[in-house]
Formats: structure tokens, C-alpha cells, sequence
């Protein structure tokens, strides 16, 4: 009993114990190869890069629980339906970009959305948006980590994309229900 | 604060305040939400953040630069791709990783085409989720469709590059 429930919260866990290894191994060699300065150097590196990255965390994450309790699925999802054309993939873009919050929150509302009437392709065109253009990531990491120049002209590349794959997938011989 | 926190900040008291306007309960639950969102990240935070910092204090300079600088072109975009989809790990993971990478000489096009692939491949977010929830002809139906797309994004990058003035190096 004891060891099922040890096993269950590893599992629950599992990004954070092997990201935590990582890290104490990664620790470790730091003090052992490049002496106690770059290890104390490294350490402050990390406060600094937390305490300018947490205005926006806070930030993100009330903003993707505000849009939960606002947005209905159900009248998007019309947009969506097989017929629905370009303009449904770009709803569908759209709404995915839109989407705050983690895979917990996205893939069941891609079951959501597909229970409305949203075809196979926007379904893609939504996960693949929400993943490469999410605007949470983009606003919260990608923007202040790496510089609003590289984040506008990465998201301008990519955000087609979804439209892209989408307009392939409602073309793929592959047979997908919905799982009820 | 920065331009984009700034603004983020903005839209997301705007959105608030849409949630007011619909009733007082609304609002304290996205609060609530808020909340217990942040102290589920919290400890993701403590220990990506100094692995991050760590590993580019032990990555030596310019390791990077043979098999991902800007002039390893399409092989390295393709290696970039492959890392990109097997990096596990959220994005306060990847993008402190990502200016490790680039410290030690990975080219700017390389480094589009690994965050494209860990949001277009993500290995561990399918075996996690995707699989589990939408079953795995939608994963095969999923990747059929845009497998081709953390290498394109990497070439669209290179193209552009001569015109912008981008250094990940020196965040």
C-alpha cells in the first residue's frame, strides 16, 4: 500500500524528480569543476532570472483563469465544423493562441470542442496553436527571456502554421472518433 | 518591469474585470485559480531555474557552435528539430535552457527550430497527455500533418535573419 502510494506521487511528479537530479547533479559538478565562485554565481543567475520572470507568471496565470471562467466553448466549436473551410482553421488558430494554460487545461477541451461540432483539422490547427503561438508562453517566457524582437518574429513564422497542418490533416487518411 | 509585462499585466486586469461585470463569484474563483496555479509551478521554478544556471556554467563556450552555430545551416536546424522534441519539460525549463544553448554558440535559426519541435513534437507532453486522452490516431493523424514544421520554421528563420539584428547570446 505504503509502496503504491510512494510510486503514484513519483509518477505524479516525474518532471520534477528527474528535473531536480538534473539539477543537483549539474550542482554538483559546478562545485567540483569550476570552484564555490561560479557555483554562488550561478545561484544568483537563477533569483535574478526568478524574480523577473514572477511579475509575469502572476500575471499570466490570472489572466488564463479569468479567460476560463469567460470563454464558452461550445459557441467557438460551431465555427469549427467540417465545412467550416480556411475560415474555420483560422478560428481555430485563433482560439488555440488564446488558450491559457497547460496541457492539463488544452487537451480536454480539444475533447470539449470536438463534442461541439469542431472538425478533425481545426482540432489540430487549435492544439498546434496553442502549443507553438500560446500567448501565456509567449508573454510570460518567451518575450522577457529571450527578447520581444526574436519572440515577434519567431510568432510571425510559426503562426500560419497551425492553418497549415490543419488544411493537411482534414486530408490524411487516418481515421480518428472522437473517444466518447 | 518590462514593455510586455507591462502589458500583460494590462490584459489581464481587463480580463478581471470582464469577470466582475458577470458576478462577484466569477472573479474569486479565477483568483482561487490564480493561486493554486502558483504554488503548483513554485517548485518547478526553484529547481529548472539553477539547472538551468548550472548547466551553462559547466557547458564550455562554443561547444555548440560546430554541431548548431549559424553556419551548421540545415543539419543543424534537423539536430536542432530532433533535441527540440525530446527536451522534457515545460517552458521554464526550455527557454532558460535555450539561452544556455545560445551562450555556448547555437545560431538563432537552430534555436527556432528546437522551440518549434518541443511544441510541435513534445515526446513526453503525447505520452503524457495526448495519447491518454485523444487516443493514438490522433497523435499519428497530428504529426502526419506537421512533422515538417520545426525544419521549415528553422529555414524561415535563416532566411530572414540577414534583416534583423537578433543576439540570444547576450540575454
Amino acid at each position: 500500500m505504503q509502496f503504491a502510494r510512494v510510486l503514484n506521487a513519483l509518477r505524479r511528479h516525474a518532471s520534477l524528480v528527474v528535473i531536480s537530479l538534473i539539477a543537483i547533479t549539474a550542482g554538483l559538478a559546478t562545485l567540483q569543476l569550476r570552484g564555490a565562485d561560479a557555483f554562488m554565481t550561478a545561484l544568483w543567475h537563477a533569483w535574478d532570472l526568478f524574480l523577473f520572470i514572477v511579475p509575469s507568471l502572476v500575471a499570466g496565470l490570472l489572466l488564463a483563469a479569468a479567460l476560463r471562467q469567460l470563454l464558452s466553448p461550445d459557441a467557438l466549436a460551431r465555427l469549427m465544423g467540417a465545412e467550416s473551410g480556411i475560415f474555420g482553421l483560422f478560428i481555430a488558430t485563433l482560439v488555440g493562441t488564446l488558450s491559457p494554460g497547460g496541457p492539463m487545461a488544452a487537451f480536454p477541451l480539444v475533447l470539449v470542442l470536438a463534442g461541439a461540432g469542431a472538425d478533425r483539422g481545426a482540432l489540430v490547427a487549435f492544439i498546434l496553436a496553442w502549443s507553438l503561438n500560446g500567448f501565456q508562453k509567449l508573454l510570460v517566457y518567451e518575450a522577457p527571456l529571450l527578447g520581444l524582437d526574436f519572440a515577434l518574429l519567431r510568432t510571425l513564422i510559426t503562426f500560419p502554421m497551425p492553418m497549415i497542418a490543419g488544411w493537411i490533416a482534414r486530408r490524411v487518411p487516418i481515421a480518428w472518433e472522437p473517444p466518447k | 518591469m518590462s514593455g510586455p509585462q507591462i502589458i500583460l499585466w494590462v490584459i489581464a486586469l481587463a480580463m478581471l474585470a470582464l469577470c466582475m461585470r458577470r458576478g462577484m463569484p466569477q472573479a474569486r474563483r479565477a483568483v482561487a485559480e490564480t493561486n493554486r496555479g502558483f504554488w503548483r509551478i513554485l517548485p518547478m521554478f526553484c529547481v529548472a531555474l539553477p539547472m538551468a544556471a548550472f548547466l551553462s556554467e559547466l557547458v564550455p563556450a562554443d561547444i555548440a557552435t560546430a554541431w548548431l552555430g549559424d553556419d551548421s545551416g540545415l543539419s543543424g536546424i534537423m539536430i536542432a528539430s530532433l533535441a527540440g522534441g525530446i527536451m522534457p519539460g515545460g517552458p521554464f525549463v526550455t527557454f532558460p535552457l535555450v539561452i544556455t544553448f545560445s551562450k555556448a554558440g547555437a545560431g538563432v535559426a537552430q534555436m527556432t527550430a528546437l522551440l518549434t519541435a518541443w511544441s510541435v513534437y513534445a515526446l513526453h507532453r503525447i505520452l503524457t497527455w495526448e495519447y491518454p486522452v485523444l487516443g493514438w490516431r490522433f497523435v499519428a493523424m497530428r504529426l502526419a500533418s506537421s512533422f515538417f514544421l520545426p525544419v521549415l520554421a528553422g529555414l524561415i528563420m535563416q532566411a530572414l535573419l540577414p534583416f534583423f539584428a537578433i543576439n540570444l547570446a547576450s540575454r
